[in-house]
């Protein structure tokens, strides 16, 4: 299903074995870079290089990114419209002429910029799951001190999702072959009893892995093997290739902090 | 001396449901026990007070002659020495990779590295799965989630283990491999009780049998003794082995002389029988 292919690109992609660290700095000080920019220029820019790295470095299917995509497209883009109509005040670009509704500048700007946001911090957050697998970023996460509980939990969800969303899809199956879903009412009527089962049933796991993990010791304290990469072995030429980059990046930040489009 | 001893265990739920009565189970050191039972019997919840999950109503647990006792410690100790695998393998798998899961108990017991590297990669490989410590469990087939959830009990290396129906869900060429691992892992002296409905794997595998039948235990003895009281046996919602039952109809319906009791339990006993025409 679509969740395995996530993890299958992790786990089978063509930068898999590059450093994790240095995927994970080059992800995150991408997006903040991103995030920060006051113009929506690069953030656009962002997305289309980090793009290019994932389809062309790490060989990830042109069809999948696609579809993967068009979840954060989709959102941007009704959140764009309901901010250039909705926010802002000034000068209309367009004005409908009821209600006072129209497109301001301040609302195109604004909207236009949360879209680009979106959707460069996406594609780095993209990268990050498309390349690596999350059993190592759970590492490098506990090498940064990220609470452990926090952590645990993180690492238990991780494992029953795919459990979760066996049994749901067993459960549609199911349900599809004795015709729940013929119809509007029908399927919604379906839908509720799906969900309700699924929480019943996680909760029912929930309860038997306590008990197989008490049954191996558990007592509470959180221990891992800990096999992470290491931070020193990144070599120092791919490091100044990555601080000349963001550098690069940051400086077309500085640039263009002040172009808008109205 | 016997590994397991419970006398008198009685369990019921707080609303009243009795689901085990005066359970008197021995397991002897270093045997290979079968608990059969019809679904509902109680053989899981039997199982469970052994790692001191449950604590039973009334009535004591003795584990190598020493009464049970339920503080954090006695509980690690025992939860070591006795290791459960339970019947469904996705319950048990809970780590993101295969090695990680293996290497839980080791990592909870707090042993070293180096040791629990050690320790992985030996059940991985009594277990048949070595090579797949990074695969993640939603990857593996049922048997292979099987073998993977002994991987991790034997990794704890317990002197006894206890599997709710090991077989069950399994392919012939699956439950033949795990049944072969649990008497190799006999011979090196670890004593082993499962609960199963295979019939005709329990005269091939145990010395000793218990059938359990609404949370009593209502026959104990070898499976020689057990398959002969085919009327107790049918009443549990058991059958006999195919071997014996056909044995059976040879002897009631057509009188031959050579099918008279006791019936043989297995083929190699049947095959004995015959070939002495």
């Amino acid at each position: 299903m679509f969740e395995d292919f996530l993890d299958r690109y992790a786990q089978s992609n063509a930068i898999r074995n590059v450093n994790t660290y240095y995927k994970m700095l080059f992800g995150i000080i991408t997006m903040i870079v991103s995030l920060v920019s006051t113009s929506p220029i690069m953030p656009l820019i962002i997305f289309g290089l980090v793009s290019f790295v994932i389809l062309f470095k790490a060989k990830i299917p042109a069809k999948f990114y696609l579809k993967l995509v068009m979840v954060p497209l989709t959102f941007a883009s009704i959140t764009f419209v309901f901010m250039a109509v909705w926010f802002g005040t000034g000068s209309y670009i367009y004005n409908f002429g009821i209600f006072n509704l129209g497109v301001t500048v301040n609302g195109f700007n604004l909207g236009f910029l949360v879209f680009a946001r979106m959707m460069g911090g996406f594609a780095c957050l993209a990268f990050l799951g498309l390349t690596t697998p999350l059993t190592e970023i759970f590492s490098v996460l506990e090498t940064f001190k990220f609470p452990e509980a926090l952590l645990e939990i993180t690492m238990l969800m991780y494992r029953y999702v795919f459990v979760s969303i066996n049994e749901a899809i067993n459960m549609y199956h199911a349900q599809q072959t004795r015709l729940g879903y013929s119809g509007f009412k029908k399927s919604y009527k379906s839908m509720g009893m799906l969900l309700g089962n699924i929480f019943i049933r996680t909760w029912i796991i929930g309860e038997k892995s306590f008990v197989s993990m008490r049954s191996r010791c558990y007592d509470g304290t959180f221990n891992t093997m800990d096999e992470s990469d290491n931070i020193k072995s990144i070599k120092l030429k791919n490091l100044v290739m990555l601080t000349l980059f963001e550098s690069i990046l940051i400086i077309g930040v500085y640039f263009t902090s002040s172009f808008t489009v109205f | 001396m016997n590994s397991i001893e419970t006398k008198d265990i009685t369990y019921h739920y707080p609303n009243g449901s009795n689901v085990l009565e005066n359970i008197n189970f021995k397991v002897e050191n270093g045997s290979k026990v079968a608990l059969l039972g019809a679904n509902g019997a109680g053989k899981s919840t039997l199982f469970l007070h052994f790692n001191g999950i449950i604590k039973p109503t009334s009535g004591t647990l003795f584990i190598d002659g020493e009464e049970v006792k339920y503080d954090n410690k006695s509980l690690m100790k025992l939860r070591q020495k006795i290791g459960i695998v339970f019947q469904n393998p996705d319950d048990q798998l809970i780590a993101p990779t295969v090695m990680e899961d293996v290497a839980y108990g080791p990592l909870n017991i707090g042993l070293s590295k180096k040791e629990i590297k050690e320790r992985v990669k030996e059940s991985l490989k009594q277990v048949g799965m070595e090579g797949f410590e990074k695969i993640a469990p939603h990857q593996l087939s049922g048997g292979q989630k099987k073998r993977v959830a002994i991987a991790g009990i034997l990794a704890m290396k317990p002197q006894i283990m206890v599997l709710d129906e090991p077989t069950s869900g399994l392919d012939p060429k699956g439950a033949s491999h795990i049944m072969k691992l649990l008497y190799e892992l006999n011979k090196k002296g670890i004593t082993i009780v499962i609960s199963t409905h295979d019939v005709d794997m329990v005269p091939l595998y145990a010395s000793k049998v218990y059938i359990m039948s609404a949370g009593h235990i209502i026959k104990e003895g070898t499976p020689q003794e057990i398959f002969s009281d085919v009327k107790t046996v049918r009443d549990a919602n058991l059958r006999l082995p195919r071997i014996a039952h056909l044995m059976e109809i040879l002897d009631k319906k057509d009188d031959e002389f050579f099918c008279k009791p006791p019936y043989p339990l297995t083929i190699g006993e049947a095959r004995e029988r015959l070939s002495k025409i």
